[in-house]
């Protein structure tokens, strides 16, 4: 909903007939290369969540497509902060970092220590449990457009105020996922009623409405606050930010550097409860 | 007790005493002196006219006509020749043996050709103009406004004015302007004296002002009279015409996105007169995707209605009510406006003593409607403000100006309610906030010599804050507090609320706003002026986005956003050649603004009851110089305009801790054009033919690129280099426009005439926001231009009976 408000103006200017839209080449600023850390620890409803990956690579300039940002040579540790037991991750030397051993537990506040280069990388996140959530079908009528395909699906927000959430979608042979993210502030309590439709965009044809027989990954996750705030802001600057939009910041997440505070990591540490389902349009 | 008191005068009393010895005591040892007062009104309609000139010849005696067309001029006793004039007006002059007191009033007419007229005028005569102290002020012709080119034909006086030294937009299609580097909500724009909260229809491709019912317009960039309060940058007052009060008359327009219709006329045997004028536009004509998903639309209402009592008294009713309609597929829907209404009664308390009081409404509000998830947003801002203006024209050196002003705000900035019980969205009602703004001034106009002018005025106002709502507390009395492991700012620590009843008041803010300008004449043709003013700005529009849009709401000062405080420092040389067919004006200026709110990155607005956990308190400064020569007669006229200029802002993260935004490092507003200049030009080929053209270049506006990218969670994500350290490329285009009025005979009461136009003639694709993505089906980054007019042809058709 906030995304409508906040989408308003551009919403707009996508229907204006003398509004017109082009790729150019721009010059843009290059600042130097920082750490990403993308730390995601997510356990899978049902799942023993033992086999977890986290990846580290660096940042490149932005129009830069060729550089290999992968890091290795880190040493990757996560300690579950209330039982004390310890988690090292294995350098695989392609920048992924694997453990088998990993357990998840509701309510259990993790830490993640990062060494490389010499520099210290902390950071510390709660799992929330996720409710359970029911794909209920398909139909035209929600939506942006009247004509296009979405997919219907429902959960129940606890009582309790507080709960975000984060939704991944992605169709069956697209390159790009879509995220979305929500939290409890207006809806707190209820049966939530979500649905997703790809946009379709007349300019560019890169997004296509969903057709019978096409197939959408959905995944659902339960998020912290804070996480859920620095998705907001990257989400809503996936794509730019345009005139009516407010000026894009770097999102900074909750990996802190504790040698060299300037030197933050950009990416997060997040560990969830997560569900996933799919959905193949009739 | 009793004694006491009658010894003593109290305080308010004694001041009005010493003020009127004052006044009295200037007078003391004149000579025999008489006053000539009267009105100036236009001989065809019988409008009105502001800012007409009235002088003694041969004498440096002379006055203004005021907002209402009346003048008042005293001279000593004795036989002189009274000169009116008025630009685009042929003048006119009366022999008067000056023996005693004279009312006298003046019609006067439009010159029948358009050649002479000025395109803009900075108010009037040769004299006056370096004379008076008065500066940083540009007037608008309306006629000329009309013949400007413009985007699809629409006229539009807010595109019109950004063609002046030190007015820029923020982008083209975006609502609003900008005055010597100050931001939007800086403006104070009045309709009739109404506060027009939005200016925009459609995001700001048009403007509020239907043409057909304005009458005259004056922008003040600075040097503002102590009689307006409440904004630090400017003030637009902008007067619909009264309407015709000798003969019947019907004036409209048929246009591309628009049709226009005024109807005006005299009524209550010719003892008044009124004006409605209606404007609409096409819903579907501006739209890609027209049909019943989505639609956009807008309409406006002006009313005017005056009756004359007598000689002494006067009322007048004034009207506006705007709305637009947007219709998004069927998930969205929304429709916003202004409404405003005022009352006024002039009275002339005797020929030297003019008042008017005024009872003002007005009211923007939006509301959005979810179809889908069954509920709506609605939020307003209304206002009630009361006022009491007097004029004394003291001698024809000293003229005075006072009065009072009280302004009762209620704001109410979001109610979510739900459309149907299936709805998953609860109800909330962010809380509604209430103020109350007083203001009283006095402002003299001095001519210390005959060389030397001065104006100069104190404001006092008073802004309360009241009661009725709860105010949170937090920790440390910090709002907003530096996270230093990650490096934001993030809400401090809520610890519980004070609740104020509606009789209490939550904070009080009191300023003294002074107010002083001075001219001197260097000779028959030049003169320069200098002034220095102080502004309060009790009110902000919080809006964290590049343009402001419909549903960025208004909020009151209180217990953790401050008042804005302005200084403004203005030096000027004005000078006319050859006559008066040519002019120019040079002024620097330097301001400065305390207490700008700036908001923290990631700065969530909507739906916000806790505004003051998103925002931090900063500085804003702008300096610059702006240029405009103007050809002021002869079948060319026109202007070339050149402002040089920057605008920055600052915000250091204060008691909140660490550095503040950017670092706490200067940086340039959105609205910062280091140059700009405007050329705009009217040819006169024949009675029938005329041509326009506006040719615009612009530095580009400063903007966020970013500096750099990482994957993550299957993403190419940007990290964006500091706050506005990039810049668009530079604006540029050129319009042209032709005005055809077809032969018609003098006893035929219908006047036609086309207007034709090209909007960007050659085209360009001037960036509005470059935005930066992945390529959905390459997974490469692109930098992606919108750009809102390429060339846009427009033909209006405009008529008269």
């Amino acid at each position: 909903m906030k995304n409508y408000i906040q989408n308003f103006g551009l919403l707009f200017l996508a229907l204006v007939v003398f509004a017109c839209e082009d790729v150019i080449d721009v010059d843009v600023q290059s600042a130097p290369k920082r750490l990403t850390i993308e730390a995601s620890l997510d356990w899978e409803k049902g799942t023993s969540g033992n086999g977890q990956t986290i990846y580290l690579r660096t940042s490149t300039d932005f129009f830069d497509t060729a550089s290999n940002t992968a890091v290795t040579g880190a040493v990757v540790k996560v300690t579950n902060m209330d039982k004390g037991s310890e988690f090292s991750f294995a350098d695989q030397d392609d920048g992924s970092y694997t453990t088998t051993t990993f357990e998840p537990i509701v309510g259990d506040t993790y830490a993640l220590e990062v060494n490389y280069n010499g520099e210290n990388y902390y950071a510390e996140e709660t799992l929330y449990p996720v409710p359970d959530l029911t794909v209920v079908g398909q139909s035209r009528d929600d939506g942006f457009s009247e004509d296009d395909l979405e997919v219907n699906m429902q959960f129940v927000d606890p009582q309790e105020e507080g709960n975000s959430y984060f939704f991944k979608f992605q169709k069956e042979g697209a390159l790009l996922p879509v995220f979305e993210e929500l939290d409890d502030e207006f809806v707190n309590g209820n049966k939530i009623d979500w649905y997703y439709e790809s946009d379709e965009d007349d300019d560019t044809d890169e997004m296509e409405a969903f057709k019978p027989g096409d197939t959408v990954f959905i995944e659902f996750y339960a998020i912290s606050p804070a996480y859920h705030d620095y998705l907001q802001i990257l989400i809503n600057q996936i794509g730019g930010m345009g005139i009516f939009d407010s000026t894009p910041v770097s999102v900074k997440g909750n990996c802190i550097n504790l040698t060299d505070p300037e030197n933050y990591a950009h990416g997060y540490f997040r560990v969830t409860q997560m569900v996933k389902a799919s959905y193949t349009f009739e | 007790m009793i004694n006491q008191r009658k010894g003593k005068i109290p305080g308010p009393l004694w001041a009005s005493t010493l003020l009127l010895a004052l006044f009295f005591g200037l007078n003391l040892g004149a000579q025999e002196k008489f006053t000539i007062s009267g009105k100036i009104t236009d001989q065809n309609d019988g409008e009105t006219l502001f800012g007409a000139s009235v002088f003694l010849e041969g004498t440096s005696i002379g006055a203004i006509s005021n907002e209402y067309g009346f003048y008042s001029i005293t001279a000593p006793k004795g036989e002189y020749r009274l000169l009116i004039s008025f630009m685009g007006y042929t003048g006119k002059y009366e022999e008067v043996v000056l023996d005693r007191n004279l009312k006298i009033n003046f019609e006067i007419s439009e010159q029948s050709t358009e050649l002479n007229e000025v395109v803009v005028t900075a108010e009037e005569p040769e004299r006056a103009v370096l004379r008076k102290p008065e500066m940083s002020v540009a007037k608008m012709n309306i006629a000329t406004v009309k013949q400007m080119p413009v985007v699809l034909g629409e006229v539009d006086i807010l595109k019109s004015l950004q063609m002046l030294p030190g007015v820029t937009n923020n982008a083209e299609g975006t609502g609003g302007f900008h005055v010597r580097g100050g931001a939007q909500d800086q403006n104070l724009i009045l309709l009739d004296e109404a506060i027009i909260y939005n200016t925009s229809h459609l995001f700001g491709f048009f403007s509020v002002f239907n043409a057909d019912a304005i009458k005259d317009m004056k922008l003040y960039k600075g040097g503002i009279p102590a009689r307006f309060g409440g904004r630090v940058s400017s003030v637009l007052d902008v007067r619909q015409k009264d309407g015709n009060n000798k003969n019947f008359a019907m004036t409209g327009g048929i246009g591309l996105i628009s049709s226009r219709l005024s109807v005006e006329g005299p009524i209550l045997k010719d003892k008044g007169s009124f004006l409605i004028a209606g404007r609409t536009s096409y819903a579907h004509l501006l739209l890609k995707a027209a049909g019943e998903d989505n639609t956009a639309s807008f309409y406006d209402l002006n009313l005017k209605t005056n009756y004359s009592i007598n000689d002494k008294n006067k009322v007048y009713l004034s009207g506006y009510f705007g709305r637009d309609v947007l219709k998004f597929g069927n998930i969205f829907d929304s429709s916003y406006g202004n409404t405003s209404g005022n009352l006024r009664w002039n009275h002339i308390f005797n020929d030297r003593l003019f008042s008017n009081m005024s009872g003002i409404i007005s009211k923007y509000d939006y509301d959005l409607g979810f179809t889908m998830e069954d509920f709506v947003w609605v939020a307003s801002i209304t206002n009630y403000n009361l006022k009491y203006d007097l004029k004394y024209y003291f001698n024809d050196r000293f003229k005075l100006d006072f009065g009072a002003s009280g302004l009762l705000y209620d704001f109410d900035p979001g109610q979510i309610r739900p459309t149907s019980d299936t709805s998953s969205i609860n109800r909330l009602a962010l809380d509604k906030k209430r103020a109350f703004e007083a203001g009283v001034y006095i402002n003299a106009e001095h001519r210390l010599t005959d060389k030397l002018s001065a104006q100069y005025g104190l404001r006092y106002s008073n802004f309360s804050r009241l009661g009725g709502q709860p105010i949170s507390n937090y920790g440390n009395d910090l709002p907003v507090v530096y996270n230093a492991d990650l490096g934001i700012y993030e809400s401090g620590t809520a610890i519980g609320e004070t609740d104020y009843g509606k009789g209490e008041t939550i904070k009080t803010f009191g300023n003294f706003e002074p107010r002083v300008a001075l001219a001197y004449q260097l000779n028959d043709a030049s003169s320069v002026k200098a002034g220095f003013s102080r502004f309060a700005q009790y009110v902000h529009l919080l809006s964290n986005t590049a343009a402001v849009t419909p549903v960025d709401v208004w909020t009151p000062s209180g217990e953790y956003i401050e008042p804005q405080l302005s200084n403004q420092y203005a030096l000027g040389y004005f000078r006319n050649f050859d006559g008066q067919a040519y002019s120019m004006e040079i002024e620097t200026y330097y301001k400065t603004v305390d207490n700008r709110i700036d908001y923290i990155d990631g700065s969530d607005l909507i739906g916000q009851n806790t505004i003051e956990t998103e925002i931090l308190n900063g500085e804003s400064r702008a300096y610059g110089l702006e240029v405009l020569l103007r050809k002021n007669e002869g079948r060319l006229t026109g202007w070339l305009a050149y402002t040089l200029s920057k605008s920055e802002q600052r915000t250091p993260g204060g008691r909140a801790g660490g550095s503040g935004i950017n670092n706490g490092e200067w940086y340039h507003t959105p609205y910062d054009r280091t140059h700009d200049i405007s050329l705009a030009g009217a040819y006169q080929l024949n009675e029938k033919l005329s041509f326009g053209a506006n040719l615009v270049f612009q530095t580009g506006r400063p903007v966020t690129y970013p500096n750099g990218q990482y994957m993550y969670e299957g993403i190419s994500v940007a990290s964006y280099a500091p706050r506005n350290s990039d810049r668009l490329p530079a604006y540029h285009r050129l319009d042209l426009s032709l005005n055809y009025k077809p032969n018609r005979r003098p006893e035929n009461r219908w006047k036609g005439e086309w207007v034709l136009g090209i909007y960007n003639v050659y085209n360009r694709k001037n960036a509005a926001s470059i935005s930066f993505g992945q390529n959905r089906e390459t997974g490469a980054n692109e930098a992606t231009r919108t750009a809102i007019f390429g060339i846009v042809p427009s033909i209006t058709y405009n008529f008269k009976f």
